[in-house]
């Protein structure tokens, strides 16, 4: 009898695995255990007291941690439906235009290249309450007579914050739904009109089911990476003022770097890949649905 | 009026409308780009001149010259962030593509067991959030001694970059016929050389975008960064980004120089590998 010989695909996966169960899974399983402990950087003896699940109480007990939670769910819900709305509509656009499409395409990748922290960088920049061009702007068009304090304000700061979050990830949406667009066959959508559909009814039952599968493919890509918002976050507020734009991302790395309680910012950080892992799961069981359904009717 | 030409009247103003929309979308994606470039050449008093000044008096570099002129004179050490990022995202890209293309080549062309939960798997440890395990990662090379290396970095980011990698290549090596290699191996190539000498070269341009896309992440990652590095020894852009805000004033000319540094090897490549990038995606995630 031979001895045990490995699959080949396991072969070929096992080293994805191993790195990633190196740099991924055994790091996560050290958090998860210190954030049962008062752990501190400052005191390294502190990882080796156990202390149940006191963070966990202390969290969930806290006001602060909630509403940064809540805004971070509000924040990701509202920029990512918006995103795929713009996106849609962008790719409608550029779908109809006659000429230059391939500029077109090429221009609406722009913002994909753009370094989160670029991002948040630059729309620092346009919203700054004196020099941006924002601001500068409305008071040139006489719309307002009074720097905005864009930044400043707590909900306009979450206005500034979600236009440059939409403005860096709507590409994403509008390339692959543009992606399905033209992959689409004509035939439907003739025979719709043929049949006397209005246009948008053409749209709602024969594109729509048409693109729905690149528009599920775009989200899960998008929440592979939700936690992106954390670089611009960072940036233009760094959860100020006074904790107002605090996103549970922020309320971490200020629990762990500048408290150096990392005990608890770990116990935190859980909730933060919980959310993430979520937003995931809910969209890739949607593409695989989409997937069954495309593999039916194509 | 008939209504033919009513009919005319109201597809011009369709067209029209269509036009202006499209050009309203196209400024609102370019402008906050172009704002900085032009901000990283004007002078600082034109920048915080109120009211503002609309049309540039006068261009410059100088910005640039200030920047690449050393820490001494106003400048940052660009260059050596540069460098360090340049070394992490190079060689985290080309590990992170060896090992995608094993995995992806497992999945596109083998059936196994819990092959679509493994799937899942690898991409839930992408979602985890950089800033989330950042935490046991400092921990750890603070132990190990590997913090503010290249080579602590690098590793974090192969991990990082691995599993979208395989998606990609997944998706890639899928658009290639299994025939192909079938028809080689019959005509006496081992599965090796079927792989090298025929669906290789056929997934290559794909194969390049991913690595571009693994590239692209390395080189504007920042929760990682920012908390893995210290010095000017791994020091990457996007954390040297930010230097200019650590002061009490933001020196805005200097970071919209830094900016477009940043922008410049992004934007090139991802122009390059536009077309393959789409195609990869959507070949992979819909012919499941």
């Amino acid at each position: 009898m031979k001895g045990w010989r490995p699959s080949p695909p396991l072969l070929l996966l096992l080293p994805a695995i191993i790195v990633l169960a190196a740099v991924v899974v055994l790091p996560l399983l050290l958090s998860l255990y210190s954030s049962f402990t008062p752990f501190r950087l400052t005191k390294p003896e502190t990882l080796w007291v156990f202390i149940g699940a006191r963070n966990y109480i202390n969290i969930l007990s806290n006001g602060d941690f909630w509403i940064a939670f809540a805004r971070t769910v509000v924040l990701l819900t509202v920029a990512l439906n918006l995103e795929m709305l713009i996106g849609l509509g962008l790719a409608l656009l550029v779908e109809k235009a006659s000429r230059g499409q391939r500029v077109l395409r090429t221009i609406m990748m722009f913002p994909m290249m753009f370094s989160p922290i670029l991002v948040g960088f630059q729309f620092k920049f346009m919203f700054n309450d004196n020099i941006g061009l924002v601001n500068n702007a409305l008071q040139a068009l006489g719309l307002t007579d009074r720097a905005i304090p864009w930044l400043i304000d707590g909900n306009l700061a979450f206005i500034a914050i979600l236009t440059a979050e939409i403005w860096s990830s709507t590409s994403v949406f509008a390339i692959l739904i543009l992606a399905g667009l033209l992959a689409m066959p004509r035939e439907p959508v003739e025979a719709a009109r043929v049949d006397g559909c209005t246009p948008w009814q053409t749209f709602r039952y024969v594109t729509w089911p048409f693109i729905m599968p690149f528009a599920s493919i775009a989200m899960t890509i998008r929440s592979l990476d939700v936690a992106r918002a954390y670089d611009i976050v960072k940036i233009m507020t760094d959860g100020g003022p006074a904790g107002r734009t605090e996103l549970v991302w922020t309320l971490v790395a200020r629990t762990a770097y500048s408290d150096a309680r990392m005990g608890m910012a770990n116990a935190m950080a859980y909730f933060s890949i919980l959310l993430s892992i979520l937003f995931t799961v809910y969209f890739y069981r949607k593409l695989a649905a989409a997937r069954t359904q495309i593999a039916a009717e194509w | 009026m008939d209504q033919n030409s009513l009919h005319r009247v109201r597809n011009k103003a369709l067209g029209i409308a269509h036009g202006v929309g499209l050009f309203l979308a196209m400024l609102v994606i370019c402008l906050p780009g172009i704002w900085i470039v032009l901000s990283s050449l004007r002078p600082t008093v034109e920048i915080m001149a109120k009211p503002p000044v609309w049309i540039p008096q006068e261009l410059s570099l100088d910005a640039y010259v200030a920047m690449f002129s050393g820490i001494g004179k106003g400048g940052i050490p660009v260059l050596d962030y540069f460098r360090n990022s340049l070394i992490v995202s190079v060689t985290s890209t080309v590990i992170a593509i060896a090992i995608g293309m094993a995995g992806g080549y497992a999945f596109a062309r083998y059936r196994f067991r819990a092959k679509s939960a493994m799937f899942l798997g690898l991409m839930l440890t992408r979602t985890v959030p950089g800033i989330a395990l950042s935490l046991p990662l400092f921990f750890v090379f603070a132990r190990l001694g590997i913090i503010d290396t290249h080579f602590g970095l690098i590793l974090v980011y192969v991990a990082l970059n691995v599993p979208f990698t395989i998606w990609l290549i997944d998706g890639f090596f899928r658009q290639v016929p299994k025939d192909l290699a079938e028809a080689a191996q019959i005509d006496g190539c081992t599965r090796w050389q079927a792989f090298w000498q025929v669906e290789f070269p056929l997934a290559g341009p794909g194969i390049a975008s991913a690595g571009i896309f693994a590239f692209l992440t390395s080189w504007n990652e920042f929760a990682l960064a920012s908390q893995l590095t210290r010095s000017i020894n791994s020091k990457t852009l996007p954390v040297g980004l930010l230097d200019y805000t650590a002061e009490f004033t933001i020196d805005w000319r200097g970071m919209c120089a830094l900016a477009v540094v940043m922008i410049i090897p992004a934007l090139t490549l991802t122009f390059i590998v536009q077309k393959h990038l789409v195609g990869g995606l959507t070949s992979g995630a819909v012919k499941g």
